[in-house]
C-alpha cells in the first residue's frame, strides 16, 4: 500500500470513525464517568464519589439478583433459541409440500415489533382471560388459572419461552442459509457410505456449520443480554424483581427514579459484560477467516 | 430647522418602531392525558381563548400520553429542553424544585390574588415544598372509590352500604367470591406502578396510618399501618391470581367482564363505565368502624421552568388554566379549583357530591424529593404482603430501606 492509499483510506474510514465515536464511545465514556460521581435529577452538581456507589452495589442483595437474573435468562434463551432454530431449519431444509408457507410462518414472531410480541403474551399469559390457562384447563392439565407473571418462581421461566418465541426464527434464518451452504456431494457420500441421518447430522451436517453455529450463539447472546422490551412488558422486572436483568434495572434507575450515577454503575458492568462477548464474537469471526484462507 | 427636526422625528420613528411594537412570543406547554376524553382537543380550543385575550403570546400544546410522560419530561429539562410551563404530577413537585428546574411562585401568587382556599387542600399542600409555592393546582382526583358490578353485589345478597367498614368489605368480597364461575370479590393488585401505591396508601391513612412521620422518618411500621397491610392480605383469597403484576387497568377488564364485584379506582374511571352496559355504582373507600375513609391524592399541578425565557407570559397562562371559568374544560380529571370541580362533577360525574367529600378529606403522598424512590419501596412492601409475608416484618423491611434513603 502506498503512502497516498493510506491517506486515501483513512480519509473514507474518518466519518464512520467519527459518527461511531460520537455516538458510541463518547456516551460509553461518559458513562463510565458518570458512574464515579453522584449525581441525581435533584443533586445535579455532580460529586466526586470514586468507587463508593460500586462498593455500595456490588455488596447488594439486588445486585447479585440482577446478575443472576441476566445470566440465567440470557443463558436459557440463547440455547432454547439456537435448538429451536436449528430444529426449525433442518426441518424446513426438506422437500416438503407447503414449504413456502411454513417458512413464512416461522419468520412471523420475527417480524413483529418487540412490543407487540410482548403485549400478545402479556394476554395470553393472564391468570383469568389468557390462552394458556383456558387452553390447558380444557385439557383438564389444570384445574386452576396458573399466574405465569406474578409467581416469582415461575415469572423469569415464563419470559424466556416468550423471548424464545420471538427470537428463534433470527436462528433458524442463519442455520437455514448455513445448510443450505453444505456441500450436497459430502452429504451423498455419507449416505452411501451407509451413514443413517443422525450420523450425518453428527459427521457432516454439525462440523460443516460450526463457524456459522459459533457465532450465531455469541450473536444472540449479545442481542438477548441486551433485550429490553420483552420483560419491561410482561413484567417491569417483577414479581419482587424475579425477572430483573440489566437493561431493565438501568431504565428503572435511570428514568424511573432519576438515580443517574447507580444507573451508570450497572451500565458499566452491562458495557463490560457486552465487550467480552463482542471481543469473543470478533476473535471467533478472525479465526474462521484465518482457517478458510490457509 | 424644521426639516432637521422631522429628519430626526422620522429617523428615530424608523429605529424604535419594531422595538416599540411587542415582539409576539411562542409559549411551550407540556401535558399529559390519562384518558380518552378529547382533553388536546378542549386545551386547543381553551389555547385559542388565552391568544385572543393575549394577542402577543401563541401557545404550542404538547400532549404526551402518561406512560411516557415522565421520561419526556425529564429527558427535555436534563438536555437544557424543558418546555416554559407545564403540569407535573404532585409527586415530582419536591424533586423538581430540588433540582433548581422550576421556579417559586409565591410572589406571583400573592401579586395576582391567588389563594389556598379556592383549590382542595391536599392538591395546595402538594404544591407547597420546603416553605414555596413551587405550583398551581391543576386538576386533582383521589385514590380510591371502590366501584360495585351492583347486578354480582344484588346475587350475593350484599348491600354495597354495608362494605364501607374494613370488616363489612371483607364479608362482602367473601360472599362476592366464587372460584369455580371466575367471579372474584374485590381487584387487589401490586404491579411496579404508582396505583400499587396509592391503594396502599389509603388503606393506611384510612386505618389512622401514615407513610412518614412530621420528622421525615418512615412510619410504616406504627400499629396503625401495619393493621391496614394485616387488613389487605386478608383479602388476598377474595381476589383473581396473579395480583403481584396486576394493574388497575387489568382490575378494569375483569369489572368490565364482570368476572370482578368490586375495583378500586379514581373518579376518572366514570367515564368508562358510562360507556359500558354494566349497572354500576361506588363505596367511597373504606375505614374501620367508625372512622372516615381517607383517600390518597393524585393529580397535577402547573409549574413554571427556570430555563423558560417567557416566565411572565408563562404565568399568564397559568393563571388562564386555573380560572374559574376555563378550569373545569381544560382538564381530564377533577379540576383542582374548588368551583370549578364542583360544576365539573355536577355535569360530568355520577354521585358529584360523595366525590367532592372524599376530595375535601383526603391526604397527599409524602412531599420528599425521594418520593419516587419511596414509591419503589412501597411496591415492594404491597408485594411482599400480597405474597404472604408476615406485615410487620415486611413494614419493617420498607423502613429499614426508606430510612436509609437519607
Amino acid at each position: 500500500m502506498t503512502y497516498r492509499d493510506r491517506w486515501l483510506t483513512w480519509l473514507f474510514v474518518a466519518p464512520a470513525l467519527l459518527l461511531v465515536s460520537v455516538l458510541m464511545y463518547y456516551p460509553m465514556l461518559g458513562t463510565v464517568v458518570e458512574s464515579f460521581y453522584s449525581t441525581s435529577f435533584i443533586n445535579p452538581t455532580p460529586k466526586f464519589v470514586g468507587l463508593t456507589a460500586y462498593e455500595k452495589i456490588v455488596g447488594s442483595a439486588e445486585f447479585t439478583r440482577v446478575v443472576w437474573n441476566s445470566f440465567i435468562w440470557t443463558f436459557f434463551v440463547v440455547v432454547l433459541q439456537n435448538v429451536l432454530g436449528f430444529a426449525a431449519a433442518l426441518l424446513l431444509n426438506q422437500h416438503l409440500p407447503g414449504q413456502g408457507l411454513m417458512r413464512a410462518l416461522v419468520l412471523l414472531p420475527w417480524v413483529l415489533p418487540g412490543v407487540v410480541a410482548a403485549v400478545l403474551w402479556r394476554f395470553m399469559y393472564d391468570p383469568q382471560l389468557g390462552l394458556i390457562n383456558s387452553v390447558l384447563m380444557s385439557l383438564g392439565l389444570i384445574d386452576h388459572g396458573i399466574a405465569w407473571l406474578a409467581e416469582p418462581t415461575i415469572a423469569m421461566g415464563s419470559a424466556i419461552i416468550a423471548a424464545v418465541w420471538k427470537g428463534f426464527p433470527f436462528s433458524c434464518v442463519v442455520y437455514l442459509a448455513a445448510l443450505q451452504a453444505i456441500d450436497r456431494e459430502q452429504i451423498e457420500a455419507a449416505i452411501v457410505d451407509g451413514a443413517g441421518p443422525v450420523r450425518r447430522l453428527l459427521d457432516v451436517i454439525l462440523p460443516g456449520m460450526r463457524e456459522v453455529i459459533v457465532i450465531n450463539f455469541l450473536l444472540t447472546t449479545i442481542l438477548t443480554f441486551n433485550y429490553f422490551d420483552m420483560i419491561w412488558v410482561l413484567t417491569r422486572g417483577g414479581p419482587q424483581n424475579a425477572t430483573h436483568i440489566f437493561p431493565t434495572k438501568i431504565y428503572e434507575l435511570g428514568f424511573g427514579q432519576f438515580r443517574f450515577g447507580e444507573a451508570a454503575v450497572y451500565g458499566v458492568f452491562s458495557i463490560l459484560a457486552l465487550a467480552l462477548m463482542i471481543t469473543l464474537y470478533f476473535g471467533v469471526q478472525s479465526n474462521g477467516s484465518r482457517r478458510k484462507s490457509s | 430647522m424644521r426639516f432637521t427636526t422631522l429628519l430626526v422625528a422620522t429617523a428615530l420613528a424608523t429605529m424604535t418602531g419594531p422595538a416599540l411594537a411587542q415582539e409576539k412570543i411562542t409559549l411551550k406547554f407540556w401535558d399529559n392525558q390519562q384518558t380518552e376524553s378529547g382533553l388536546s382537543q378542549y386545551q386547543q380550543e381553551a389555547v385559542k381563548r388565552f391568544e385572543a385575550e393575549n394577542p402577543n403570546i401563541k401557545v404550542e400544546v404538547t400532549t404526551i400520553p402518561y406512560p411516557e410522560y415522565q421520561q419526556r419530561l425529564l429527558t427535555a429539562v436534563q438536555g437544557g429542553n424543558a418546555p416554559d410551563v407545564s403540569t407535573l404530577d404532585q409527586i415530582w413537585i419536591a424533586a423538581f424544585a430540588e433540582a433548581g428546574a422550576i421556579i417559586p411562585l409565591d410572589e406571583q401568587a400573592k401579586t395576582a390574588g391567588i389563594k389556598a382556599d379556592a383549590f382542595f387542600k391536599g392538591a395546595w399542600d402538594s404544591a407547597n415544598y420546603g416553605g414555596k409555592l413551587w405550583g398551581i393546582p391543576f386538576n386533582v382526583d383521589v385514590w380510591s372509590f371502590s366501584f360495585v358490578n351492583n347486578a354480582l353485589l344484588k346475587e350475593a345478597g350484599v348491600d354495597p352500604a354495608s362494605m364501607v367498614s374494613f370488616n363489612g368489605l371483607r364479608a362482602a368480597a367473601q360472599k362476592l367470591t366464587d372460584p369455580a364461575k371466575g367471579r372474584y370479590g374485590v381487584g387487589l393488585f401490586a404491579h411496579k406502578g404508582e396505583d400499587t401505591v396509592v391503594v396502599l396508601d389509603s388503606f393506611i391513612f384510612s386505618n389512622g396510618g401514615k407513610v412518614l412521620d412530621e420528622a421525615g422518618k418512615c412510619a410504616l411500621t406504627s400499629d396503625a399501618a401495619v393493621g391496614a397491610l394485616a387488613f389487605l392480605q386478608s383479602l388476598v383469597p377474595y381476589a383473581p391470581k396473579g395480583i403481584l403484576n396486576a394493574s388497575s387497568g387489568d382490575m378494569r377488564e375483569l369489572f368490565l367482564n364482570k368476572s370482578l364485584a368490586v375495583e378500586f379506582w379514581p373518579a376518572l374511571e366514570q367515564p368508562t363505565l358510562q360507556k359500558s352496559s354494566l349497572d354500576w355504582d361506588f363505596v367511597v373507600g373504606h375505614a374501620p368502624e367508625g372512622k372516615k375513609p381517607i383517600g390518597t391524592f393524585g393529580g397535577w399541578n402547573l409549574a413554571v421552568y427556570n430555563s423558560s425565557p417567557h416566565k411572565e407570559a408563562a404565568w399568564k397562562f397559568v393563571q388562564f388554566l386555573t380560572r374559574e371559568d376555563v378550569n373545569g374544560a381544560v382538564v381530564d380529571l377533577i379540576p383542582a379549583n374548588v368551583k370549578a370541580a364542583k360544576a365539573f362533577v355536577q355535569a360530568n360525574r355520577k354521585g358529584g357530591d360523595r366525590i367532592i367529600a372524599h376530595l375535601e378529606n383526603a391526604a397527599p403522598r409524602p412531599l420528599s424529593p425521594r418520593y419516587l424512590e419511596i414509591s419503589e419501596i412501597q411496591v415492594q412492601l404491597a408485594q411482599n404482603v400480597y405474597s404472604g409475608m408476615d406485615p410487620k416484618k415486611a413494614a419493617a423491611t420498607a423502613c429499614a430501606a426508606i430510612d436509609a434513603l437519607k
